[in-house]
């Protein structure tokens, strides 16, 4: 069994930097200080996310408003709306309001992320929005149809990625929590299966992880199964694990195991024993484990403490220091 | 319904002027402050109510008038500002509280506080997790419901944070950790009920029924977090009747950035709710009409009064009076009945400059005014 171990959303920041920030916006603080504060904290993510065995460091995504912000900031056609709720969290993000048919800038997606994920991208851990999930969440007002839009999107990100796998970037997630929230059918899942096929096409031999979460990923598996990814994470607080179903295709799964809406820790016998028994069922070529939805819901302390669950996990399913190839 | 169409309200918190925060914190206020105070007493005389404890912090003796004082002369301030902004119901601008979730958590037992959470941008919030049974230490909000009561010109307006917002906005250990097996979607929701109902019973319903005692009429139940989990519309409405049971008040419920239909119908099982105090301005720009989703509550055949939100609270453009006029419009062509409107922020304005919430509040105001020249109430 080969079982990799990652963050898969935003970790929280730390209490300095909430502070920090907060005295940012009120004029009590200079940006040359957050921006030295930023620079620690996310060193300190990747600290953590190394001493914690995980596969992939992220760094933590520390400066993004939101998972589209530096795509509605920099992106052409693209402007910042208002505030919207973020699926079924109290977190917000700006819709991104879309005026024209989007376009690509070349360099300013790597240019936002976390300087502790570029400084070893081979296990460095990309963390983008799923086409389907941006597109379904921005404001449409290009004239272009949903499908067109996530095909669209599908070929630009698929170019995003070719340049951060050029960089050296071992790991792209996408972030796809509509995919289970508001799952698409006919030609609009069509779309998705196609911008993925872009995706997969440019990424060359890196991981492409699709993440969802927040909700019932069990009607939505026969679609989860055609993406041509390395694999496709589900929520387990959401999704009933016992209706998995199997799978003819040998290809990997993600498990969202850690439930960010609760600080009560998860017991890693438990997980281990469902973790086996979905293995058993499915045989995948690897499974990945790691929270099923964005950290960053908990504070920074108890983000921490849960994430010790990875390798405690995987010790459970492994033994002492196994399962690492 | 109203007497006056579309009197005016506020909906929350006021951002804390600079001499309270100075001033409770018992340092001697430096000249911004000092300025601040005079500037807003010049406009306001919020002061004359207490003449003494103004002229020892402007002498810079904060220590003297002591935090609780300081919080005095700060909800004067707050409720003088709503005043001559020239609302028919006001509160304190929540002065004495640090907000609408640390504070009634930290009146109860069974809580434990974990850290800020991030609500957006630069935003966060304190987020605790309960760990045992709640248990209230003693009904909060009665001392600072009192001070208002006696000082102020205009109705009184209490808002109390709901028992489906302040379980949600915690983390549910001690009644989740009390279902069996694997804590999925199922046992998620049967702990996430206990927790609503416990805080509904143990904690707000006594803290309403002292506060009724008190003579509270008014009484605004804050459920912002009720649109965060449409299918637990139920829960919301649970917490509501449970919080409330047995209770004469006029209650009203305050929700914003959420999808109102998806709560409705369920939501309309609110038993003793007279008023929904919603937001609208937030979503009412780039061509999008903010205000038809009132459309749902007439084909529910739903007749409470509507708060209607008509200045947004995450922006510093102060709507125009004519903007706010023209939204009233609106909503009262989709109610079909103006008696049944109140105007009021879209939700608390304490991430406003004061200088921007009152400007905004003038303009909610004036903007009101237009409409009501304008509109003749139905003959009955």
């Amino acid at each position: 069994m080969i079982v990799r171990t990652g963050l898969t959303g935003p970790f929280p920041r730390s209490e300095a930097l909430v502070g920090a920030t907060r005295d940012l916006d009120r004029g009590r603080a200079t940006a040359e200080f957050v921006e030295e504060l930023y620079a620690r904290t996310e060193g300190e993510v990747a600290a953590i996310e190394r001493r914690l065995g995980l596969d992939v460091v992220t760094g933590g995504y520390l400066r993004w408003p939101d998972l589209f912000r530096p795509f509605a900031e920099t992106w052409e056609g693209f402007t910042v709306g208002p505030l919207s709720r973020w699926f079924e969290t109290n977190t917000f993000y700006r819709q991104p309001i879309l005026h024209a048919p989007p376009g690509r800038v070349p360099g300013a997606i790597a240019a936002h992320l976390p300087p502790a994920a570029r400084a070893e991208p081979a296990r460095g851990g990309v963390i983008l929005p799923g086409p389907y999930t941006f597109a379904g969440l921005l404001e449409n007002r290009s004239g272009e149809t949903d499908e067109a839009l996530v095909h669209r999107l599908g070929r630009l990100l698929a170019e995003e990625v070719r340049e951060l796998v050029g960089l050296g970037f071992g790991t792209v997630q996408f972030t796809e929590p509509l995919l289970v929230d508001r799952p698409p059918s006919g030609a609009l899942a069509e779309a998705v299966v196609a911008a993925y096929r872009s995706v997969r096409t440019s990424a060359g031999t890196a991981t492409v992880l699709v993440w969802t979460y927040g909700g019932d990923a069990i009607p939505v598996f026969p679609l989860l199964d055609r993406l041509p990814v390395s694999a496709v994470g589900v929520d387990l607080a959401e999704t009933d694990w016992e209706s998995i179903p199997p799978s003819d295709e040998r290809r990997g799964i993600g498990l969202g195991v850690i439930d960010p809406r609760t600080t009560l820790v998860e017991d890693p016998v438990e997980v281990a024993r469902i973790v086996r028994a979905l293995h058993d069922r499915r045989r995948p070529t690897a499974i990945y484990l790691g929270p099923g939805g964005p950290l960053d819901l908990l504070p920074w302390e108890p983000a921490t403490r849960k994430l010790h669950l990875l390798p405690a996990a995987r010790q459970a399913l492994l033994g002492e220091g196994g399962g690492r190839s | 319904m109203t007497t006056t169409l579309f009197p005016a309200q506020e909906i929350g918190s006021l951002m804390k002027p600079r001499w309270q925060i100075v001033g409770q914190h018992g340092e001697p206020l430096d000249e911004t402050a000092r300025e601040e105070f005079r500037a807003e007493n010049a406009r306001t005389h919020f002061a004359d109510d207490l003449p003494a404890a103004a002229e020892a912090l402007l002498a810079g003796r904060s220590r003297e008038v002591g935090a609780e004082g300081v919080r005095d002369l700060g909800s004067l301030f707050a409720i003088r500002l709503f005043e001559t902004a020239g609302l028919a119901r006001v509160y304190d601008g929540e002065a004495r509280r640090i907000e609408m979730y640390e504070y009634p958590i930290r009146q109860m037992r069974g809580f434990q506080f974990q850290g800020h959470v991030r609500s957006f941008d630069n935003k966060y919030y304190l987020k605790a997790a309960v760990t045992d049974e709640v248990r209230l230490e003693h009904p909060y909000h009665v001392e600072e419901f009192d001070f208002v009561r006696r000082h102020a010109r205009a109705e009184p307006k209490l808002p109390v944070t709901g028992p489906y917002t302040l379980a949600d906005w915690s983390y549910n250990e001690y009644y989740l950790a009390r279902q069996p097996g694997w804590k999925g979607r199922a046992a998620r929701r049967a702990g996430q009920r206990d927790f609503v109902i416990d805080i509904a019973r143990r904690a707000i319903r006594p803290t309403l029924a002292a506060l009724i005692d008190r003579g509270c009429r008014v009484i605004q139940i804050d459920e912002p977090a009720a649109g965060t989990h449409p299918d637990e519309a139920d829960l919301v409405v649970e917490g509501f009747n449970a919080a409330t049971e047995g209770l004469d008040a006029e209650f009203s419920m305050h929700i914003c950035y959420s999808d109102y239909r998806a709560l409705l119908p369920q939501l309309l099982e609110a038993k003793r709710c007279r008023q929904w105090a919603w937001e609208f301005a937030n979503r009412d720009r780039d061509g999008r009409d903010g205000y038809e989703v009132l459309r749902a509550l007439r084909e529910y055949g739903d007749t409470r009064s509507i708060g209607l939100g008509v200045a947004d609270v995450h922006r510093d453009e102060v709507e125009t009076p004519e903007r706010v006029a023209d939204r009233i419009r609106r909503a009262v062509g989709y109610l079909g009945d103006p008696t049944r409107i109140w105007v009021n922020p879209d939700c608390g304005l304490r991430t406003r400059r004061l200088e921007i919430a009152r400007r905004k509040l003038e303009a909610v105001v004036a903007g009101a005014a237009i409409a009501r020249a304008e509109i003749e109430p139905p003959r009955r």
